[in-house]
């Protein structure tokens, strides 16, 4: 008989997902699907629940309340076949320090039964996929933070997991560093793994994920294809003047040139298709600042409009 | 919570966790077998061939063969403790080797188990190492002896299940003094390891028989001197219903723990 949950469409399906601990809510009811070899991003502020999510996700932490399928299993049920499936990329190094680099791996493919002819050849091939070979031998403190990041993704990948879930995968990293686990990412989605990943960088969630979702306080702000997000909720371009709040009164915020706009003390946002046009015009009702820029929207843009400009920490 | 309650795990995933520890053990133990028994080897020699030269007899045997078996026993007891409080610790706090261990199909209880049955191994090692000193000292009296490792498991089990129940509690790493100042360094001189407790007042044995290194120091002595007789049985059931009942204990404590 086959295994039911390979006929499943979606790596992931939640409804309603909660986690309560003690007093405070992290996650207060939250509805997402992800589909077979994509990848999906969560985005928000520190604090929003992305990592209580990713915990969730990844069968390490009990889920509170909702419906919650991981390849259409039950974790309260199947914890370990689920969890035999998954590889999971920790914010924090948690390598096991009493241990050269390859037998980080290999002791952990153990956790998944890995035959250990087999661990030792997948050890070898990761570590060359990860370009570690030569430390093989070397102790983890001697590891660069972009090493380590690579080494994390290696081991979770010892158990050759259908699921990889990453968070914040790149935090910490150059920007050397940083392209190159993207490079790697890219590669193991070539070859269908099904991705999550936690960011704070734009850009990050821009390249990586097919589609995101934003949270915040614990909800999802907004869900869908980040490049569609940016069109649907900023426009195109973005004007940015900075200006007396006296001036910023004059500009008629009903323009149709104007989409949207937002204010964040002297610094004004107005979103629009055609931003070059919309800064003529309001230069010719008289209104003239030092500071005027047209730039293309970006996600960042997004982000900032749902969760705000406020510092969170 | 009940700390009673029955534990489910799996026999492999905790026989992986163990495995962990012995990969581990494999890069550390030319370095630490030597510090770790040159304690209880201290203890012999000085005190054995020191005092023992004015306790000419102690029931009738030389002071060194009255206090070889109980060394034996208190390095069960330290092995084990060390293993599960420090160790543990420092597992739990510092390297993140649990967190790691529950990204994969193991679960708390399969890593309680795991560690439970290194401390045990670890306990056993020392025990064993221990009996050859001993042995090659000629301060065997019987082939009894060779049943001492076995009560290395035991007591072991017994004293990791102490130990990883007080760490469940621990909140930070200073406070692992108070289980060796106040629990394990009073067993260790209050429970028949360097003298018979008999002349003492009956409070003192009262207590005594809460102690678990006093029992198993009971079980050791009679195998090494060759007396065996039906006492032994009494502080053998003694520690085999300490470990039946509280075993459960550490696994459900470190659940509530480490599961958030």
């Amino acid at each position: 008989m086959t295994d039911p949950s390979n006929s499943v469409e979606f790596a992931i399906e939640a409804k309603g997902l909660r986690k309560i601990f003690d007093q405070t809510e992290a996650v207060r009811g939250i509805d997402f699907a992800v589909s077979r070899g994509e990848c999906f991003g969560f985005l928000g502020p520190n604090g929003a629940g992305k990592t209580t999510t990713m915990r969730m996700i990844g069968c390490v932490s009990p889920v509170t309340a909702g419906s919650f399928h991981v390849f259409g299993l039950d974790p309260r049920i199947h914890l370990r076949k689920i969890k035999n499936r998954i590889g999971i990329v920790p914010q924090e190094s948690n390598l096991d320090e009493a241990l050269p680099v390859e037998e980080n791996l290999t002791v952990y493919a153990r956790f998944f039964n890995v035959p250990s002819a087999l661990a030792r050849q997948r050890a070898e091939e990761l570590l060359e996929f990860m370009e570690l070979t030569e430390k093989k031998n070397s102790k983890i403190t001697d590891l660069s933070g972009g090493m380590k990041r690579r080494l994390l993704i290696s081991r979770a990948l010892m158990s050759d997991p259908e699921l990889l879930i990453l968070d914040e995968p790149t935090t910490g990293l150059d920007p050397q560093a940083r392209h190159h686990v993207w490079d790697k990412l890219f590669e193991l989605k070539k070859r269908g793994v099904t991705q999550i990943v936690t960011t704070h960088y734009m850009d990050e969630a821009q390249q990586l994920c097919d589609r995101i979702v934003i949270m915040d306080r614990g909800l999802i702000m907004e869900q869908g294809n980040p490049i569609d997000l940016v069109e649907k909720l900023i426009g195109r371009e973005v004007l940015e003047m900075r200006l007396p709040e006296s001036l910023n009164e004059r500009i008629p915020k009903d323009d149709p040139l104007i989409r949207g706009f937002d204010t964040y003390r002297d610094l004004l946002l107005l979103y629009s298709d055609k931003a070059d046009a919309l800064l003529n015009k309001i230069k010719a009702i008289g209104i003239e600042t030092d500071y005027a820029i047209v730039r293309r929207s970006t996600l960042e843009d997004v982000f900032l409009k749902l969760t705000g400009r406020r510092l969170t920490e | 919570m009940n700390p009673f309650k029955p534990v489910k795990f799996s026999p492999r995933q905790a026989f992986r966790v163990w495995q962990r520890e012995v990969s581990v053990y494999k890069h550390v133990y030319r370095s630490t077998i030597i510090s770790n028994l040159m304690d209880p080897l201290v203890y012999l020699l000085a005190l054995g061939f020191g005092l023992g030269a004015y306790v000419t007899r102690i029931q009738g045997i030389s002071y060194i063969q009255f206090i070889a078996p109980g060394l034996i026993a208190s390095s069960i007891m330290t092995a084990a403790s060390f293993e599960t409080t420090i160790n543990t610790f420092v597992r739990i706090n510092f390297d993140k080797v649990y967190e790691a261990m529950m990204a994969t199909p193991v679960t708390v209880e399969d890593i309680v188990v795991g560690e439970l049955l290194w401390a045990t191994t670890r306990s056993t090692i020392y025990a064993t190492v221990m009996l050859v000193v001993v042995a090659a000292l000629g301060l065997t009296q019987s082939w009894f002896a060779i049943l001492v490792p076995f009560m290395g498991v035991l007591g072991g089990l017994m004293f990791a299940v102490i130990g990883l129940t007080y760490t469940s509690f621990l909140k930070s790493i200073y406070h692992v003094n108070y289980f060796f100042t106040l629990f394990v360094t009073p067993l260790f001189l209050f429970s028949g390891v360097f003298y018979p407790l008999d002349p003492l007042p009956q409070i003192v044995k009262d207590i005594a028989f809460f102690s678990p290194l006093y029992h198993l120091v009971r079980v050791i002595r009679p195998l090494i001197l060759g007396n065996v007789g039906t006492p032994v049985l009494f502080d053998l059931a003694w520690i085999i219903a300490f470990i039946a009942i509280f075993t459960v204990v550490p696994i459900n404590l470190l659940r509530s723990k480490l599961v958030k």
